[in-house]
């Protein structure tokens, strides 16, 4: 602590200085060097790390990027396809991370340029110190035959917003009698849990309101991703839920409005919600910051800096190697984590461990839900899970706490 | 000149006064801080929590705050988010991180109780106070807890688990009084009361 208040005021006194010479305040951050931010996407990585690193050091000057105008929560996301929830109280105005002091500008950034450190915005570029990198996911439209011919009526409204709300204006005109066809992709992708939670809510739908519809779930994967036992027993109330594990989707014709699986299963459907396989946001696989397999970005478990460019850090749904899900919370805690590790990487000081932390919950109906708890320690540079919990059963209780860690980390992220 | 030049030296003066004040070491600059950063995602910046069923901890005596994490790690206190999270902070450091909190300044909670509620939930405190004496301020020290201004949701939830007795008390004798006592009140009772302590400060 008095390190740091010593090394703020010989800072502060240099930047006086400044101030004299270049007449005025304004100037103070463009005259300083090495205290530059950039964060790339503002979803719950990337703001909370805007954020986070001007609590950490205010005299940093941070820009965030992200051509959204409102953040719209994919938590909670697939209650908006049963109704049991409006996408409006999942949309929120970035106003409020104004007051940290940060620059936030609603526009793409298009190229990044590790040697030159700078990342191309429009005809402009931003130049950085440290730069934080949180492009969430992107799909592997080619993964599938015949959906990148038909990836705009083929919703996969995993990125909450203009697609959640059509998948429901879908889901709600489904004859009574229809089939619903859910393709859920082999593991890794964003919401371990999220395919199971959406079949829960289309089936409470269909169950209520379409009493003779049926959903089918595809899972590429052999077995319930996550959370299975909570699931399976939560699906014993929706007998119209028919799911086949190990029947990954490989082509779909929209045509005969039918999907064709890897075993040669062929499947018709009124509506089709495919999630297709996933990837890091486009500009990480762009700026090189994915492994071999051109996926996901390796990091430092510690800063969170990738290991293929200095000066770059990854959080969120992008990264890959650590024993966490790819969950909003966990994204959360990446960014506060990473932007004090950054803040103390400008500083020159050694940048203490801080394990993430996960907390996920999914609603099973219109008013009970179940969640799972990862606590981690920092071990030899690496992140190690110390435990992990579900909760016995679902629950009116756990979904009250859902809408308190909501409402908290909501304001954590933004506000 | 002269002029400008106390100008100048006024201006220096000043921006070095804001910026010492603005680059002061921030409020992440210590272990129990970083190490505290996690807790904010359920618990609030500061650990003023603003949802309904998750405790505000900050201002929280250390003595009490060690407690309950020692209680959940034990397994003592049921809460599936807190028997992982409670080792997490043993082991990286609980005495840092209940100093961190106790030293943060306790807003109200952000859900204000229904008036009416705490009107009828007067009442029935008078009977909690053996313990958590007159005002609600208990003994943290002693291991019972201050309920002023806790979110009502949960010191409700709390309460009922005390009731159904999931939630025992480490003294039997004192156990069994809450549980008598706790038996006599129905759960509206439970969220009455709770809103009164939720409303004092």
């Amino acid at each position: 602590m008095n390190n740091m208040t010593r090394r703020a005021f010989l800072k502060a006194s240099g930047i006086g200085m400044a101030i004299l010479g270049t007449g005025g305040l304004s100037s103070f951050a463009a005259g300083t060097k090495g205290r530059r931010v950039v964060v790339i996407g503002g979803g719950w990585g990337g703001a909370t790390a805007a954020k986070y690193v001007r609590l950490a050091d205010p005299s940093i000057e941070v820009t965030l990027l992200d051509p959204n105008k409102q953040f719209i929560s994919c938590p909670f996301s697939n209650l908006v396809l049963s109704g049991v929830e409006s996408i409006k109280r999942l949309t929120i105005r970035y106003d409020s991370l104004r007051k940290h002091g940060m620059r936030i500008r609603h526009e793409a950034a298009t190229a990044i340029e590790p040697d030159k450190k700078r990342v191309r915005v429009g005809n402009d570029y931003l130049e950085y110190d440290r730069l934080v990198v949180s492009p969430g996911i992107d799909f592997q439209w080619d993964q599938v035959e015949g959906l990148e011919a038909a990836k705009d009526k083929v919703l996969h409204a995993w990125k909450a917003g203009p697609q959640t709300v059509e998948l429901a204006k879908q889901l709600q005109a489904i004859p009574d009698g229809g089939v619903f066809v859910l393709a859920v992709p082999l593991a890794a992708f964003r919401c371990p849990p999220g395919p199971y939670e959406r079949a829960c809510q289309v089936a409470w739908y269909l169950k209520n309101k379409k009493p003779r519809s049926k959903l089918i779930v595809l899972d590429a994967n052999k077995d319930i991703v996550s959370k299975g036992g909570l699931f399976k027993a939560a699906w014993k109330d929706y007998p119209n839920l028919e799911y086949r594990p190990a029947s990954k989707v490989e082509k779909i014709d929209t045509s005969d409005r039918e999907v064709t699986t890897e075993i040669g299963d062929k499947v018709k459907y009124d509506v089709i919600n495919l999630i297709p396989p996933q990837r890091a946001g486009a500009i990480a696989v762009q700026a090189d910051l994915v492994g071999a397999d051109k996926r996901w970005c390796e990091v430092d478990h510690v800063t969170y800096e990738s290991v293929k460019h200095k000066n770059i850090h990854v959080v969120g749904d992008s990264t890959i190697g650590l024993p966490v899900p790819k969950s909003g919370n966990v994204a959360n805690a990446m960014g506060k984590i990473c932007a004090v590790a950054v803040a103390h990487l400008l500083n020159d000081k050694e940048v203490p461990p801080m394990p993430p932390g996960n907390t996920c919950y999914s609603w099973v109906n219109d008013k009970e839900a179940i969640a799972v708890v990862n606590s981690y320690k920092i071990e030899n540079r690496k992140v190690v899970q110390i435990e992990q919990k579900l909760t016995p059963h679902k629950s009116v209780a756990v979904a009250q706490n859902s809408l308190a860690w909501r409402t908290s980390i909501w304001n954590d992220i933004l506000g | 000149m002269r002029k400008s030049l106390s100008l100048s030296v006024f201006l220096t003066a000043f921006g070095l006064m804001l910026l010492t004040l603005s680059a002061d070491a921030g409020p992440l600059d210590s272990p129990g801080a970083s190490n505290a950063l996690v807790c904010s995602a359920c618990h609030g910046f500061g650990g003023n929590s603003p949802g309904s069923t998750v405790p505000i901890l900050a201002g929280m005596s250390p003595a009490y705050f060690k407690k309950a994490i020692q209680d959940y790690a034990e397994g003592k206190r049921p809460s599936p988010e807190m028997e992982p999270y409670s080792k997490y902070v043993l082991q990286s450091g609980l005495d840092e991180i209940a100093a961190y909190f106790a030293e943060q300044k306790k807003l109200p909670p952000r859900l204000k109780p229904d008036p009416n509620a705490v009107k009828r939930g007067m009442a029935i405190a008078a009977q909690c106070t053996v313990c958590h004496n007159p005002r609600g301020e208990g003994d943290p020290e002693r291991g019972f807890p201050d309920l002023r201004g806790q979110p009502a949701g949960y010191l409700e939830a709390q309460t009922a688990l005390l009731k159904e007795d999931k939630r025992k008390l480490q003294d039997a004798m004192l156990d069994d009084l809450k549980k008598k006592l706790l038996k006599r009140l129905s759960n509206r009772n439970i969220a009455d009361v709770a809103a009164y302590y939720s409303s004092l400060k």
